[in-house]
Parts: C-alpha cells; sequence; structure tokens
C-alpha cells in the first residue's frame, strides 16, 4: 500500500492525528490496567475459605449484660443446636471467614525469640469445628473432648494442642514435617504441639490490600469453648436447608434464653457476598468506565475521520477519475488509521505499563502482565478499524466527477 | 487613494522562489474606477489581496488613502481593512449561517457601532442596491444575482474609501452580470472608488482605465474613453 | 460583542448538530465520571471538623519498644495507633490540657419498656464529660453528664435523637431511664444530629459510618466491664481477666485533647514525651521516649481515611475526562477548520485574529456550559449507581453538595475552554487571502 502519500497527507494534518492518537494510548493505559484490577478483584472475591460454605450459617449472639452463669448458658444452646432437626454439627468461635473481624496471632518456633515466625489467624473450636466446618485434615488427628477447655475473652491459660493450616505449616517448618512439632503463640511459654494440619482455612479478613492480606491462608485453631458475652455461633446444615434450619436455630435460641440480641443471623454464602461488595462494586464500575472509554474513544475516531473525509472529497475525486477503485479509497483510509493507531498502541503500551508501575507502589497492587497490554493494543486497533469504516465508506462513494467540478 | 511603488511579492517554498508580483507600480485616484486585466495565473488576484490587506508584500511600497500600510500589525490592519475598504468576490462568499441583513452587519459589528446605527446602514445600502424586500432571506434562498447585490450592500454598508471587486461577475450569467455592472457603474458616478479585477475584456472596457498585468509586471497602461451605458457590446 | 458572539455561537451549534451533540455528550459523560468520584473523594477527605481540626490532637506513645511494631501492624517504625489504659488513665489525671478524653466503643443490649419489643444491640460510646464540647456536640435535650458523674461512675447516659426517637417517641427523656443489660440508667441529654464525616476520633471500626447512639461514662462502663467493640493489640504479657486486661500493654483506647493554641500543643508534646521518659526510668519501657502529637487533619492522612478503590476511580474517572477532552478538542478542530470559509470572509471584513479568538472560545464555553448541565444530570445518575453497589458507607458519602454542582460546572467550561485553546488559535490564524483564493 502506497504508505509514503498517506503518511506525507498526515503530516499536513498533524494535529488530527495526535490527537487521536494520544486518546487511543490513554484508552490502552486505562483499559489494560482496568481490566487487570476487575480480573484481581474477580479473583479475590473467589478465593475459597476452605469450609463448606453452602450450607454453614453463623449466629452472632450478645448475652445481656455480664451474667454469671455464661458456661451454663453455652452449653444449652450448643445442646438445642445440636439436636435440632436438619443440623449436621454446630461449635461457638471467637471468629469466623469472612467478617473483616477477627483475632490474629504472632506464631514462634522458640519462646524466647522477640519477634514471630509467621502472623496467624486464631480461632477457637472445640472438637465439633472441623466437622462443623467441613475442614479437611491433610495429616494427624482433630482435637478430642479431653483437651477442650472453656476460655474467657481475657483468660491466658495456653492450649494444650493446635491445628493449623497447611500454608502456615509450609511457612513454619519448610521441611515439610510440621506434625508434632511445637510452637508458641505470642506471649505463651508453654509448648503446643501441633496434633494435625488441615488443607485450608482462610482467616477473617479478605481486603485486598489491608490486615491480613498478607497471610491470608495462615490459621491456627486451638481447642477452647469461647465462653463470653459476645460469640459466633456457628451451624453446618443437610445439604440445601440452610435457610429453613437458619430460622429455626434463631428461633430455638430465643426459646432457650430471651435475654440475648441476635445480632446477626447470616449464612455464609451472603457473609461472601456482603463482604466483597465493594470489590464487586468496583469491578462493575471499572467495566463501565472501560465500555465508555471506547465508546467515546469511538464517537471520536467517527467524527475526525469524517471531517478529513469531507476536507479531501476533492481529492478523493481525482482519485476515482484516475482510476481507483472504491475499495481503494477504503484502503486509504483504513490504512492511514491503522498507521495512526498503530502510534497511539505504542503509546499506549508504554503508558499502560508506567501507570501499572505507579499504581504498584501507591496502592500496593500486583504487576501487569505484559499479555494485557498486548491484548489491549490490539483491541484498540482493531475499535480504530471499526470505527474509521463508516468515513471510509462514505469516502468511497464519493463521485469521481467531483475532480472535475472543484470543490 | 490607492498608490504602490515597485511592489514585489514572493513566494518561496524549500526548493523555489516564484514572484507573484515584481517591480509592480499602480496609482489609483479618488473616484478613479479602473480595470486590472490579465491571463490567469499573471497575478492579478495577489494584487488584489495585497490591495485588501489579506497579504503581506516582500517588497516596495503601499500606501492606503495617504498612509504607508508598511509595519502595520494584524489588528491595525484589520481595522484599516474595516473602516476603508469594501470587498466584492466572484464567489460572493456571503455566510451561509446568516440570513442577508446578518451578513451585511458583520463588518458593522467589527466597527463597534451601536444598534440604531447599524440598522439604519444597513436599510440604507440594501435601498441602494434594491434588495429591501429580501432582508430575512437566506443566501440559499437567493439567485446569484442577489447574492452579488447582498454582497455590495455588506461591502458599501460601511461607507468605505474603496471597493475591491475580484471577477464579480464570474459566476453569474449574461443577465444578472449586466444588473451588477450597471451597479457598480453607477456606484462610480456616485463617486465611489473602484478597482476591479477581471480576466474579461468585454468587462475592462466598462471601467474607466484599464492596467494590464503579464507575469506580475504591468505591460500596457491603456486609457479608453467611458461607453455610453447600455450598449450591448456583443450579440 | 458577547452577546454577538453569544447568538452566532447558538446559531453554529444549531447548524452542526450532530457534531455538537458529539462535542456536548463526551464533555458530559467525562465531567459526570470525574465529578462521581470527585464527590466520594471529597466527602472522604473532607475535614469532619473544620471549626476545630487544628485543636483537637491524638497522641501515640511507643508503649511496646521498637522491635514489635512491625509485627503487629504491619509497618516498622510506627506506633501503636491506640493507647493503653494505664497510659490513657495518667494522662486524664495529669489534666495537662484544656480538655481531654479517653474513649472506647462497646455495646449494649436494650431491653424496651414494652415487652413485645425484642431487645435490641445498642452501639455504645464510653467516655468522659469533655468529649461534648471538645467535639462541639449539640444537644436537642439537656446536656452532657457532669464531671462528678465521671468521678462518681454514675450510672447515667446520653442518647441520640434517633434512639430517643425509637424508644421515647422523640419526647423531651430527659430524667427517665433506659434499661441497658439488665440494669437502669438515666438518661441526661438527648445529642441532636451529628455525623462527622469520617468518624474521625475512632477510625478503626466504621470509618464512615454513623456515630454512636448511646454515651456513657467511661469510668462506669470500666467498672461493668463492658467488652470493648474495637481492634485490641497486644504486646508482651496480657495478664488474665479484665484486671489483667486493663494493667497490660494492651492498645484499645483513643486518646483525644484539646489544645486551643500551638503553644499548648508544644506544652502537650513535652508532657508527653518527659512522661515517656518518666516510664523508661521507672523500669516499665526499656527505650527511649517516643511519642507523637497529630491533629484531626494530620491523624485523618497517617489513617488512611480515603480507601484505595476510591483513590483508583478518581485517578480512573479523571483520565477518563482527558480522553473526552482530547475528544472534544479533536470535534472541535474538526468543526472549526470546517469552517474556515466563513472565518476569512470574517476576516476580509475587518475582524481582527482578537475577535475570532473570542468568537470561538465563547463558542467553546457554551459547549462547555452545555457538557456541564449534561455531566451535572450524569453525575447524579452516577453517584445513585454508586450507593447501589457499593457498601453502606458510600451511601453517607455520595451526596451532591452545591460545592460539588460549581465545581462540576466550573470544571466543565473551563477545560472545554482549554481544550478549546489550540481550535480557537488555528482558527484565528486562517489565512484570509488562502480562504479567498481557493474559491
Amino acid at each position: 500500500m502506497e504508505l509514503r502519500p498517506i503518511l506525507s497527507a498526515m503530516r499536513r494534518n498533524k494535529v488530527g492525528a495526535i490527537l487521536i492518537a494520544v486518546q487511543m494510548a490513554i484508552t490502552l493505559a486505562i483499559l489494560c490496567n482496568g481490566l487487570f484490577i476487575i480480573e484481581q478483584r474477580i479473583m479475590l472475591s473467589k478465593r475459597p475459605t476452605g469450609t463448606d460454605e453452602a450450607n454453614i450459617f453463623a449466629i452472632t449472639n450478645q448475652w445481656m449484660g455480664q451474667p454469671a452463669d455464661l458456661p451454663a448458658r453455652l452449653q444449652a444452646d450448643l445442646a438445642a443446636l445440636r439436636s435440632l432437626p436438619g443440623v449436621v454439627d454446630a461449635y461457638v468461635t471467637n471468629a469466623y471467614p469472612l467478617t473483616n473481624a477477627g483475632w490474629s496471632e504472632g506464631v514462634k518456633l522458640h519462646p524466647d525469640q522477640k519477634s514471630s515466625n509467621a502472623p496467624s489467624a486464631l480461632y477457637f473450636a472445640d472438637e465439633h469445628g472441623l466437622p462443623t466446618l467441613g475442614l479437611r485434615l491433610i495429616s494427624g488427628r482433630n482435637f478430642n473432648a479431653a483437651e477442650v477447655a472453656d476460655r474467657g475473652l481475657n483468660d491466658l491459660a495456653p492450649p494444650p494442642a493446635v491445628i493449623i493450616t497447611r500454608r502456615l505449616a509450609d511457612k513454619l517448618f519448610p521441611g515439610g514435617d510440621a506434625l508434632g512439632q511445637a510452637v508458641y503463640v505470642q506471649f505463651q511459654k508453654t509448648r503446643a504441639p501441633i496434633i494435625g494440619i488441615v488443607d485450608q482455612l482462610q482467616v477473617p479478613w479478605v481486603a485486598a490490600s489491608g490486615w491480613g492480606s498478607k497471610f491470608s491462608d495462615n490459621a491456627m485453631i486451638e481447642p477452647f469453648r469461647f465462653v463470653a458475652q459476645y460469640s459466633h455461633y456457628i451451624v453446618r446444615a443437610r445439604p440445601g436447608q440452610t435457610t429453613v434450619v437458619m430460622r429455626a436455630a434463631e428461633k430455638t435460641l430465643i426459646d432457650v434464653n430471651r435475654a440475648r440480641v441476635l445480632r446477626k443471623v447470616q449464612s455464609l454464602t451472603d457473609a461472601r457476598a456482603e463482604v466483597y461488595r465493594d470489590d464487586r462494586g468496583l469491578a462493575i464500575i471499572l467495566g463501565v468506565v472501560c465500555a465508555a472509554l471506547l465508546a467515546v474513544t469511538a464517537f471520536g475516531i467517527v467524527g475526525l475521520t469524517s471531517y478529513w473525509v469531507a476536507q479531501r472529497r476533492r481529492q478523493i475525486g481525482i482519485r476515482r477519475a484516475l482510476g481507483a477503485t472504491r475499495k481503494a479509497i477504503i484502503r486509504y483510509f483504513q490504512t492511514e488509521n491503522f498507521l495512526i493507531a498503530a502510534g497511539g498502541a505504542a503509546m499506549g503500551v508504554a503508558m499502560a505499563v508506567s501507570l501499572n508501575l505507579w499504581m504498584v507502589s501507591s496502592f500496593e497492587m500486583e504487576r501487569l502482565h505484559i499479555a494485557y497490554a498486548f491484548v489491549g493494543a490490539i483491541v484498540v486497533l482493531l475499535l480504530g478499524q471499526a470505527a474509521a469504516f463508516w468515513p471510509a465508506l462514505r469516502a468511497a462513494s464519493v463521485p469521481p466527477a467531483l475532480a472535475t467540478r472543484g470543490a | 487613494m490607492l498608490k504602490m511603488t515597485h511592489l514585489s511579492k514572493a513566494y518561496r517554498t524549500e526548493v523555489v522562489e516564484t514572484y507573484a508580483l515584481r517591480d509592480f507600480s499602480i496609482h489609483v485616484r479618488e473616484g478613479e474606477f479602473v480595470a486590472v486585466t490579465g491571463p490567469s495565473g499573471s497575478g492579478k488576484t495577489t494584487f488584489l489581496t495585497i490591495a485588501g490587506l489579506l497579504e503581506e508584500f516582500s517588497g516596495g511600497e503601499y500606501q492606503l488613502d495617504g498612509a504607508d500600510v508598511r509595519g502595520l500589525n494584524d489588528n491595525q490592519r484589520s481595522r484599516l481593512r474595516n473602516e476603508k475598504i469594501g470587498f466584492i468576490f466572484q464567489a460572493f462568499n456571503l455566510i451561509a449561517d446568516l440570513n442577508v441583513q446578518d451578513n451585511i452587519d458583520v463588518p458593522l459589528r467589527y466597527r463597534g457601532l451601536n444598534g440604531a446605527e447599524r440598522r439604519r446602514r444597513i436599510q440604507e445600502s440594501l435601498a441602494r442596491v434594491g434588495l429591501s424586500a429580501r432582508a430575512r432571506h437566506y443566501p440559499a434562498e437567493l439567485s446569484g444575482g442577489q447574492q452579488q447585490r447582498v454582497a455590495i450592500a455588506r461591502a458599501l454598508a460601511g461607507s468605505p474609501r474603496l471597493l475591491l471587486a475580484d471577477e464579480p461577475t464570474g459566476n453569474l450569467d449574461t443577465q444578472m452580470a449586466r444588473g451588477v455592472m450597471d451597479l457598480l457603474e453607477e456606484l462610480h458616478r456616485d463617486g465611489a472608488t473602484i478597482v476591479m479585477v477581471t480576466h474579461d475584456p468585454e468587462l475592462a472596457i466598462r471601467a474607466q482605465r484599464e492596467v494590464h498585468i503579464v507575469d506580475g509586471q504591468v505591460i500596457d497602461l491603456a486609457a479608453h474613453p467611458r461607453l455610453i451605458v447600455g450598449v450591448q457590446t456583443h450579440a | 460583542m458577547f452577546n454577538y458572539y453569544l447568538r452566532l455561537a447558538l446559531r453554529s451549534l444549531k447548524r452542526n448538530v450532530v457534531l455538537t451533540a458529539l462535542m456536548i455528550a463526551a464533555i458530559g459523560v467525562g465531567i459526570g465520571a470525574s465529578m462521581t468520584t470527585l464527590t466520594v473523594f471529597r466527602a472522604m477527605a473532607s475535614d469532619p471538623i473544620p471549626q476545630k481540626s487544628a485543636q483537637l490532637f491524638e497522641p501515640q506513645i511507643d508503649n511496646w519498644g521498637p522491635l514489635k511494631h512491625g509485627e503487629v501492624t504491619g509497618e516498622s517504625g510506627s506506633l501503636p495507633e491506640q493507647i493503653s489504659y494505664t497510659d490513657a488513665m495518667a494522662w486524664m489525671n495529669a489534666h495537662a490540657a484544656r480538655r481531654q478524653t479517653a474513649m472506647y466503643a462497646t455495646s449494649l443490649a436494650l431491653t424496651p419498656s414494652n415487652p413485645e419489643v425484642r431487645p435490641f444491640q445498642v452501639p455504645a460510646r464510653a467516655t468522659f464529660t469533655d468529649f461534648f464540647p471538645m467535639f462541639d456536640v449539640p444537644f436537642l435535650f439537656g446536656g452532657p453528664w457532669s464531671a462528678a458523674d465521671d468521678a462518681d461512675h454514675a450510672d447515667v447516659v446520653v442518647i441520640t435523637r434517633e434512639l430517643n426517637d425509637k424508644v421515647f417517641g422523640g419526647a423531651n427523656s430527659v430524667g427517665k431511664t433506659v434499661n441497658l443489660d439488665n440494669h437502669d440508667y438515666r438518661v441526661v441529654g438527648v445529642v441532636d444530629r451529628w455525623e462527622p464525616v469520617p468518624r474521625f476520633y475512632d477510625l478503626n471500626n466504621d470509618k464512615y459510618g454513623k456515630p454512636e447512639d448511646l454515651f456513657l461514662p467511661f469510668t462506669r462502663a470500666i467498672d461493668g466491664q463492658m467488652m470493648m467493640w474495637g481492634n485490641n493489640n497486644c504486646s508482651g504479657d496480657v495478664g488474665v481477666g479484665w484486671e489483667g486486661h486493663l494493667r497490660s500493654e494492651c492498645v484499645w483506647l483513643q486518646f483525644w485533647a484539646e489544645l486551643p493554641t500551638s503553644a499548648d500543643a508544644a506544652r502537650y508534646r513535652s508532657y508527653l514525651n518527659n512522661y515517656a521518659a518518666e516510664q523508661q526510668r521507672a523500669g516499665r519501657f526499656h527505650w527511649p521516649p517516643h511519642t507523637e502529637l497529630h491533629d484531626v487533619r494530620e491523624w485523618l492522612v497517617y489513617q488512611h481515611a480515603v480507601s484505595d478503590e476510591v483513590r483508583i476511580l478518581v485517578l480512573v474517572s479523571f483520565s477518563f475526562l482527558s480522553v473526552c477532552l482530547l475528544n472534544a478538542m479533536g470535534l472541535m478542530l474538526a468543526k472549526l477548520l470546517g469552517r474556515a470559509g466563513d472565518i476569512g470572509v470574517r476576516r476580509a471584513l475587518g475582524a481582527s485574529r482578537a475577535a475570532i479568538f473570542g468568537q470561538c472560545l465563547i463558542e467553546s464555553a457554551v459547549i462547555g456550559l452545555a457538557g456541564g448541565l449534561l455531566g451535572l444530570a450524569l453525575t447524579a445518575l452516577g453517584l445513585l449507581g454508586l450507593r447501589s453497589l457499593l457498601s453502606d458507607e458510600v451511601n453517607r458519602l455520595a451526596h451532591l453538595s452545591p460545592v460539588d454542582v460549581g465545581i462540576a460546572v466550573l470544571l466543565a467550561i473551563v477545560a472545554t475552554t482549554i481544550a478549546g485553546l489550540y481550535p480557537t488559535w488555528r482558527a484565528a490564524h486562517v489565512q484570509p487571502a488562502w480562504q479567498l483564493k481557493a474559491q
């Protein structure tokens, strides 16, 4: 194709060409990074908790005042819950995943270390904990009833044993021999042997870059029944019966004792939707903006290219009079657009990468795969070609007679 | 009124330097009707654009109504153009978006006149060219001859010292052309100074005198007697 | 001339409907997107208490030692963001500031007098009486409890208008009692609408949430061992039970001091350093004193009050705006150069370059104004969308204030005019001779 005349004609219309190229470049930069963020957030919101989410719900219980007989009330509640029809198992705990609220501890391998080897979320559970959550043991065993004790909010008794997640085990014991080894939880001087390792249990915090994001699969379970004014009952229902059992459980607890407030009764499925609401929202908003960006750029190309076509009607007529086919005229304008778009895409890839690097340093984001930039470049090129097609078609319909008639 | 002495205008590209006008001198006195003729490419249009202060010249001297125009900045030239010169173009050059009245109004706005004064002048000049009834029409609704007359009204509205016409009848058929030339002669009789560029010798004859340009230079000055208005010069 | 140019601008826009519509649409959408995010950003970044933000300070002290910070907060070198009970009480008793209060968030179960209505949970704040004058909290009925009530650990509460409406039907409830956690408390005051955005005095949970529904004396809450709702970070021995918790180096309280002048602030800073030095001498701390004092605005910056999501959205939307403006610039260029003939005529008739410049600039401004109004409508729509997509916290932030409206329109006009500068400059430099010769 006759690149030289196209390029020299463009040089006379420098500014317009530059405007389109820059628009495409910025569009590309935003598109790449936007799509990347969308992917990141979607992946974030799909991270598994390691539990049987579909069948689990949680009831957040707050007793009125500071009743003296908390352990007895707790036993009554648990007995009532476990005996409900449709309930597989239930337990009481201090925290659970998908809530952005929980406890964390530093785990040490030696009691006198100044700093800990790894941070970890801390969950209390009795021997019903693992069956309720549906956690998968990959080595060792669950707690037995003898190991479980009551624990109040400010109690300090050390755990006789702990169960940890595989990720935490790998971090603490890279050699893979965690089972049977002992750890020391932040302030304790007593060793706590690891008696079981579960495949996965997520920390309660889910923010992309916040507390817990750097150790989201490090969790430790201590064998305690959490006896406190404010705690959570976790209940696992039979498949398909979650909603029904949830309502029944709520009613049962009120019947057992009215002197409480049930702050939240929520299935884990709903908890997931709620806790990732902002991430989903951000993804949707970015998606809308990217689509709008493509539309605006496309319309801009249509507008400016149409203007160029109108400006060069005489020239087009002359070309047609000299033997150019309609297809040749279309190709001329498509080629012109392609050259501009290529320039814009090259600029855009550079912009996309620098934008991403800047965001990585400012927002704790991850680095962009170069593949995104290339896919974006292709999208932008195709967009340009599509947008230029209609004006090019209009150009092709300019009659050759125009050459003789003058402007 | 219009005095050019040894004027030259050069166009320089990277490779070539061409002279549109070279050692060009002309003196148009007040009240004269001068035709400037020559073959195409002779430089007569360049002469007109320079005379109308639309372009700068490379060498020589140009005095308009006694004032030397060399060294004037763009604002001064615009003002001079607005106040002293009335243009009449071959392609009429009316603004399509505006009606007849608003078209005539354009130069008056740049003069800074108040509303009443502008309206008076518009009415007067429309009446002068006989188009008072078409004040609110748009150029597209008028014939070629009428459009040219509106352009003439526009040129007159500012009471210019000099009328510059570039092939004023070039886009008109014979009858309309006659009408426009009649009008120009009438204006001349009433005291206007007119410089008309044309390649048509038949038109040139109707002026008072003729200046002939070839290759950017004046070739011969021929003064010939005024023709009696209305005599047909061709079948 | 302005009116003339305005008329010409409107006429020319009408002639070129499609082009004009594209330009206005481009600008409108760009303004809509950027104003939507800017509104939320401005709300998040705004000063929640402008009349006093420079006089309210949150002190920090290193009660863990330099090695411990990084572990818990993830940022080495930074101080704990809350205060331990020991330090808070020491500072309260020292009265080193004009006013001061230690406080924490808790929750109580309220049993209404109507037995048919289930008890419900009430978010509460345990604080000292200075809280109310310090933060300019307005009262509808009654007032704060007294310093004596603080000293006596009295069973008094201050409730908000909303809670008052719910429990007492909006009547003046001063003197009446409420049952909280099976205990009666006397209402001494009802707080009128007070919703600082963000909730600067406690940024641990719910930065943009509503303030608590109920306030009670700190001393009474400690007495009742009312559980703390928020962050509790501990280092070193934690201690057993409630008493142990109070004596430990766990940080879980917020502390605010009112220091009206910079001299007061300087004095308080040295008080804090002396206090820390004393603790070192007494053997409680084994490291040099390290304290800091931030006023409200500094505290908000320190605590990253504006979320990353909002920052990203602002960045993206303003880039979007720049694309829209480039778009408009291109279309304006096309439009003006397409009118080069008319411009040449005007120049021939005596318009100076400045006159053409002015005429085109006004045309840009008109387009900008139209785009701004469209953008405003789209912003309202966008905020609606944000409120439905994002969490409830955003609900309180996503509202157009009159200032935002003004910013939107001004931004549109200024941005469009700037985008139009190059096309306008080109138009003004159209060579009249060229245009007229080309006929």
